[in-house]
C-alpha cells in the first residue's frame, strides 16, 4: 500500500495505491465550521446533486447510468466532526480489469456531472426536483420520534448543552423547510463548492500520473481561501449538580442516555488513555457496564459507552424497564467508581488493548478505513498505526485510573416508555 | 477435501461433509488479513412442535431457539465465550433465524484456538434453573426494544395476515409471556435434538490454513453422536393469505404500508429452487428497483417517501414483502398492485440487471464475510455450494421470466395500513 499526498493548491488529493481490492473509491470531502442553521440546507443539497444532473436529468437515468458502470454506487453523507461539517460524496466502481476498458474514465466523469453539473436552471434548482427532496426531509424528520434510541441521542445531547454544536440534530429541523427554495439551496451549493474546504482521496489500483491528470481536468476548483477552525469542541465544566430531564412516550421500554463531561487531558490521554477506558467501561460484550448491569442484574439487553473525542464526551446508553431506572443508574456509578479505584484487572487492560491490535490490522481490509485513517492523520492529528500499536501497548493502569478521575456523569435523559409492563416480571 | 473453484471470481473452496454429517466449507482467501467462521445449526423459532424417536411429541414456548443461542454463553466452567475471545481482540456474536441459529467469531489472531474455542463452547451446554431465570429479564428487554420500532410491528401484523399456520406468524425471539414459561428442560431437549452434527454446518473464509482448519474440524467433531432427527411438526398451510386487507393504528407520526404476495413453490414449475428464486427476485427488482418506472412515479407523484422490498422462502412457499412510508396508504397500495399486476418488464432492463448483479457479485468477493454469507445460504437452502452464480446469472432468459411470472396468482395478496392513532 502505497501513500502519496499531492497540493493540488485548491485542494489536496490522497492517492493510495493497493491491488487488495477489486473496487477503485473516490471520495470527496467537503467541509466548514457547522452552522446549526445551514444543517438543513446542506442535507438537501446533497440528495439533491444525487437526484438529477443536467445530463441525467431523473433520478431514474442517474441510476440506470450507474447501473451500467457495472453498478457503480454514489453515495453521500453529511457529518459533525467536532466544529466541522463534512460532506462526502464518494464512488465505488470496479477496476477496469473485472468489467471493461474505460469504465473507470466513464465512472470519474460521471462522478463529475454529479458534483459539478447540477440540474441547474436559471440559478436555481429545478422545484419539482426541491419538492421531491423536500417532501422525504419532512417525514424522515417527522419520524425522529419514532426511533426512540435516535431520538433520545438527540435528546439527550440537547440537555447537556443547547448552545453548542454537540447538539446540533445532523437529521435537520422541520422548522428550517420552508424557507429552502431552489434560489437558496443553489446559492448554497455555490458557496459550498467555492469556499469549503476539500479533499479528495483514491484508493485501489491505480496509475498515479494518470489518476492525477484526470483528477486535474474533473475537478477545477478555484477556493482562494481555506479555512481553519479547531475542530474539538471547547472544554466543559461538569455541573455542580447533575442534569436529569425526562420526557414521556407510548412505548415498551425506556431508553437512558447518559453524557459524562471529561476533564482537560494530555493529547496522549486523548489519543489512547481514554479509548482504552472506554472499551474497558463499556465497549462491547466483554465490558464492565455489560457484565455487570446486563449479565448480573438482567436489566437490560443494550449498555454501551462511546467516546467522542473531539467532542470531549463519553455517552453511556441503554434500554431498561422503567421501574429498574434507579437501580441501573446506580450501578452504571458504581461501575464508573470502580474503575476510578483501580477495581479492575489488568487483564482487562490487556484485552482491550487486543481489541485496538485487530483494529488496527483490520483497517487495510477496508478502503474506506483506508481513506479515514490517512485523513485523521492529517486532520485530527492522530499518528500513524505503527505509533498508534507502540503507544497503546504503552499505556498502565494508573494512567487509566487517572483518566477515570476525569470523568464526570453530567447529564441524564430519560425517554421512560409509559406502557405497561405487567407481564415483564 | 476437495478443492473446488467458485467460477468467475478467482477464489477456492473446499468442501467436506463429515461421516456424522457435518457439512464444511472452507474459502481460504489468503491476501487477506482477517478471518470470519461461522457454526451453525438448522434450528431456528420455526419449530416449536417436534416428537423425538420413541417418545412423545414435545411442545415448547415460543422463543426457545433464540433463548438458547443466548444461554449457549453460559458455560460450566465459567469462562464467558465473549471474554475468552476479546483477550485475543477476536469479535464474537451469535444470531437466531427463523431457520438457523448460528455463532460466530472474526478476528486477525489465533485462528486454531479460535476455531476450536468456538465449536468446544457450542458443544458444551450448561443450564440451570438460575442462569435460565436470570435470562429473562434481558430478552424481555430485548423484545421491548423490537415492539418499540415501527416497522417491526408492521411486518408482524403483515406476517400474521398472510400465514394461517406457519411459525413465520410469530416473533423469531417469541413474547415476553412465552418467555417467562421457558425452563432449562426445554433448552436441553431441542439441543439434544437440533444442536447434532447431522443438523450443523462450519463455514469459514478469510486468512487461514484450510488443512489446519479441518484438521480441527475433525478433532472436535468427528466423534460428536447424532441424535436422530426428530420428526417435526408439519404444516398443512393453506395457499391463500388469512387476510385480504387490514389496519391498525400506532404511535407513529406518517403512515406506513405493507403487502405481501404468497406463491406456493409448486406454482412455479420444476426449475431449481435457486433459479426460481432469481427469476422471482429479478421480476421485483424491474418493477420497483431505483431504477424503475414505478419508484419514479410514486415519488415525483408523492405517493411514497421511502420502501423496502423483500423475498422469504418459507416452507413450501416464497413470499414477496414490499413496506413504505407514504401519507397516502390506499394510493400506493393501489399503484403496488397494479404494477404487479401488469407485469410490465422489458428485455433491455433484463440485460442490465444481469450486469448489475454479476458486478456485484464479483464485488462481494472482496470481503470474507460476505463470501461466508453466501455459502452459508447455500447450504441452508440447498445443502450444497453453488459455484457457479455467475453462470447461472448469464443463463437468465427474458422469455422464461415472462412465462415464470404468467404463473404467479398476483390476486393472493394481503395488505396493511397503519396510521398514527392521533
Amino acid at each position: 500500500m502505497q501513500y502519496t499526498k499531492k497540493d493540488l493548491g485548491s485542494y489536496q488529493l490522497h492517492l493510495i495505491k493497493t491491488d487488495k481490492y477489486k473496487t477503485i473509491t473516490i471520495k470527496v470531502m467537503f467541509r466548514r465550521r457547522i452552522k446549526k442553521e445551514e444543517v438543513t440546507i446542506r442535507n438537501i443539497l446533497t440528495s439533491l446533486l444525487v437526484q438529477s444532473t443536467k445530463k441525467y436529468d431523473t433520478k431514474r437515468k442517474m441510476n440506470i447510468e450507474a447501473q451500467e458502470l457495472y453498478s457503480s454506487s454514489i453515495a453521500f453523507d453529511n457529518t459533525r466532526l467536532g466544529n466541522y461539517i463534512n460532506t462526502t460524496i464518494s464512488l465505488n466502481v470496479l477496476n477496469d480489469k473485472y468489467t471493461e476498458k474505460g469504465n473507470f474514465n466513464k465512472a470519474l466523469e460521471f462522478l463529475n456531472e454529479v458534483l459539478f453539473n447540477p440540474d441547474v436552471e436559471d440559478g436555481k434548482f429545478k422545484e419539482k426536483n426541491v419538492d421531491i427532496i423536500k417532501t422525504r426531509e419532512k417525514t424522515e424528520l417527522q419520524g425522529l420520534k419514532e426511533n426512540l434510541g435516535a431520538y433520545t441521542a438527540v435528546r439527550s445531547l440537547e440537555s447537556f448543552d443547547k448552545n453548542s454544536p454537540v447538539s446540533i440534530r445532523m437529521i435537520g429541523y422541520l422548522e428550517d423547510l420552508d424557507s429552502i427554495d431552489g434560489k437558496s439551496l443553489y446559492d448554497y451549493y455555490l458557496d459550498m463548492i467555492n469556499k469549503d474546504n476539500v479533499e479528495i482521496s483514491v484508493i485501489g489500483d491505480i496509475d498515479e500520473s494518470e489518476i492525477v491528470k484526470e483528477i486535474k481536468k474533473y475537478f477545477k476548483l478555484r477556493i482562494l481561501k481555506k479555512q481553519s477552525t479547531n475542530i474539538s469542541l471547547p472544554l466543559k465544566k461538569h455541573r455542580a449538580r447533575r442534569l436529569f430531564a425526562k420526557e414521556t412516550v407510548d412505548a415498551n421500554q425506556t431508553n437512558v442516555n447518559m453524557i459524562c463531561t471529561v476533564d482537560k487531558l494530555t493529547d496522549y490521554e486523548r489519543k489512547y488513555v481514554l479509548p482504552l477506558y472506554n472499551v474497558i467501561l463499556g465497549g462491547g460484550p466483554d465490558s464492565k457496564l455489560f457484565k455487570i448491569v446486563r449479565e448480573k442484574n438482567s436489566l437490560c439487553y443494550f449498555i454501551s459507552s462511546r467516546y467522542k473525542a473531539l467532542d470531549n464526551i463519553l455517552v453511556i446508553r441503554t434500554g431498561i424497564n422503567r421501574k429498574n431506572y434507579s437501580k441501573t443508574l446506580k450501578l452504571t456509578e458504581k461501575v464508573m467508581n470502580m474503575m476510578k479505584k483501580g477495581k479492575f484487572e489488568n487483564e482487562d487492560l490487556k484485552t482491550a488493548k487486543e481489541f485496538f491490535e485487530t483494529s488496527y490490522d483490520q483497517i487495510e481490509e477496508n478502503p474506506n478505513a483506508v481513506i479515514n485513517m490517512y485523513l485523521a492523520m492529517e486532520y485530527l492529528g492522530l499518528d500513524d498505526i505503527d505509533t498508534r500499536r507502540k503507544m497503546t501497548n504503552k499505556v498502565t493502569k494508573n494512567e487509566i485510573i487517572k483518566v477515570a478521575k476525569k470523568i464526570h456523569m453530567d447529564t441524564v435523559f430519560t425517554l421512560e416508555g409509559d406502557k405497561d409492563e405487567e407481564k415483564d416480571i | 477435501m476437495k478443492k473446488k473453484i467458485f467460477k468467475g471470481l478467482d477464489i477456492e473452496y473446499y468442501r467436506e461433509t463429515l461421516e456424522n454429517g457435518l457439512e464444511v466449507v472452507l474459502i481460504p482467501m489468503l491476501d487477506k488479513k482477517n478471518y470470519f467462521i461461522t457454526y451453525a445449526t438448522k434450528f431456528g423459532s420455526d419449530i416449536t412442535t417436534f416428537t423425538p424417536q420413541n417418545s412423545e411429541e414435545v411442545k415448547v414456548p415460543d422463543g426457545v431457539a433464540h433463548f438458547l443461542e443466548h444461554k449457549m454463553f453460559e458455560q460450566e466452567d465459567g469462562v464467558d465465550p465473549f471474554t475468552f475471545f476479546s483477550k485475543s481482540g477476536t469479535g464474537s456474536n451469535a444470531s437466531t433465524s427463523y431457520n438457523f441459529t448460528q455463532y460466530i467469531c472474526y478476528g486477525t489472531k489465533k485462528f486454531t484456538e479460535n476455531l476450536r474455542y468456538l465449536i468446544r463452547f457450542v458443544n458444551s451446554p450448561y443450564y440451570t434453573d438460575e442462569n435460565v431465570e436470570k435470562e429473562k429479564g434481558i430478552i424481555a428487554q430485548e423484545l421491548n426494544m423490537y415492539n418499540d420500532m415501527p416497522d417491526f410491528q408492521l411486518e408482524m401484523r403483515l406476517r400474521q395476515n398472510l400465514y394461517h399456520t406457519l411459525p413465520r406468524r410469530v416473533d423469531i425471539g417469541g413474547s415476553v409471556e412465552e418467555i417467562y414459561k421457558i425452563t432449562k428442560e426445554d433448552l436441553y431437549t431441542c439441543y439434544n435434538n437440533f444442536y447434532s452434527p447431522n443438523n450443523m454446518f462450519v463455514v469459514i473464509g478469510g486468512n487461514f490454513n484450510h488443512k489446519e482448519a479441518l484438521k480441527i474440524i475433525y478433532e472436535e467433531l468427528e466423534l460428536k453422536e447424532n441424535k436422530p432427527y426428530p420428526k417435526v411438526e408439519e404444516f398443512n398451510e393453506k395457499k391463500e393469505v388469512r387476510i385480504k386487507n387490514d389496519k391498525f393504528k400506532s404511535s407513529i407520526e406518517v403512515s406506513k404500508v405493507a403487502l405481501g404476495l404468497k406463491i406456493p413453490k409448486n406454482d412455479l414449475g420444476n426449475k431449481d429452487e435457486f433459479t426460481k428464486m432469481l427469476y422471482l427476485k429479478m421480476f421485483t427488482r424491474l418493477l420497483f428497483d431505483s431504477s424503475s418506472k414505478f419508484k419514479e412515479k410514486v415519488i415525483e407523484e408523492k405517493l411514497m417517501t421511502d420502501m423496502y422490498t423483500e423475498w422469504e422462502n418459507a416452507y413450501k412457499y416464497l413470499t414477496f414483502y414490499f413496506m413504505a412510508e407514504t401519507e397516502s396508504p390506499n394510493e400506493l397500495l393501489k399503484e403496488v398492485k397494479s404494477e404487479l399486476e401488469n407485469k410490465d418488464v422489458n428485455e433491455e432492463d433484463f440485460n442490465r440487471m444481469k450486469k448489475v448483479w454479476i458486478a456485484n457479485l464479483v464485488r462481494k468477493s472482496d470481503d470474507p464475510e460476505s463470501m461466508v454469507y453466501d455459502a452459508f445460504d447455500d447450504i441452508l437452502y440447498n445443502n450444497e455450494i453453488i459455484p457457479d452464480k455467475i453462470d447461472k446469472i448469464r443463463a437468465l432468459d427474458f422469455k422464461e421470466l415472462k412465462n415464470i411470472i404468467k404463473k404467479i396468482d398476483f390476486s393472493n395478496i394481503s395488505t396493511v395500513v397503519m396510521t398514527p392513532n392521533k
